[in-house]
């Protein structure tokens, strides 16, 4: 598909956050985007590290609440 | 802990290139600097995997301020899949074998500079997240495929 009919068929009320995005300078588009949120266990240490990245998916199915949307679907 | 703030990507972007950093902005971080609108709390990194980056990595941490003991920077250089920091000015996860890419070398080349910070191009960002299978990137997932339509449409990358 060409991407003139892709984007073609981008919903109205996305394509206008992507084009009001577009108008922003970095700097504003990075102050809106970045937020700090508490996520529970997650940000409860300081340092984790991971062997491989099945150890990082089981670490977060057994240990995080479902609702943060980490587990596999 | 504040909000992850452009002065900070700078100063990440500046210690990065000064100590030979070989990395990338990869996931939602790397998607808002390619302009996609939508919230995320901290910088993903995608990094080339090696004892030399390593080292090189740990010295641009530490010049940014992040607490690094000995084991923990000897993790780095010897390299994990996945390490996730918050113990600096900033949280940041450092990525080294993301879901859906293959290797560093292909990720790099197909890159978008954006203000001299090296991004992942969309398809990559799109394909880890596809590749991850975690429920919040399934939600997620349609609207960024549509900011890649439209980015496409607009940069022709």
């Amino acid at each position: 598909m060409s991407p003139e009919r892709a984007a073609a068929n981008i919903p109205q009320d996305w394509l206008a956050e992507f084009e009001a995005a577009a108008r922003r300078p970095l700097a504003l588009r990075m102050k809106y985007s970045f937020i700090r949120t508490y996520k529970p266990v997650l940000d409860d240490a300081s340092y984790r590290s991971f062997d491989t990245m099945e150890d990082y998916r089981r670490w977060c199915r057994e240990n995080l609440p479902s609702w943060l949307g980490y587990g596999r679907v | 802990m504040a909000a992850f703030e452009y002065r900070q990507a700078l100063e990440i972007r500046d210690a990065f290139r000064r100590q030979g950093v070989r990395y990338l902005f990869i996931g939602k971080s790397g998607a808002i600097l390619l302009g996609y609108p939508d919230t995320t709390q901290d910088a993903d990194l995608y990094l080339a995997k090696g004892p030399a980056n390593g080292e090189a990595i740990v010295a641009a941490l530490r010049e940014l301020g992040f607490s690094l003991t000995g084991e923990q920077a000897a993790e780095i250089v010897r390299g994990k899949d996945f390490v996730q920091l918050k113990n600096g000015p900033f949280d940041l996860d450092l990525v080294f074998a993301p879901d859906g890419i293959e290797h560093f070398e292909d990720a790099y080349k197909r890159r978008v500079e954006v203000d001299g910070f090296p991004v992942c191009h969309i398809d990559d960002i799109i394909a880890s997240k596809q590749a991850s299978g975690r429920a919040k990137d399934r939600e997620s997932l349609p609207r960024l495929k549509a900011f890649r339509d439209y980015w496409m449409l607009h940069n022709r990358q």
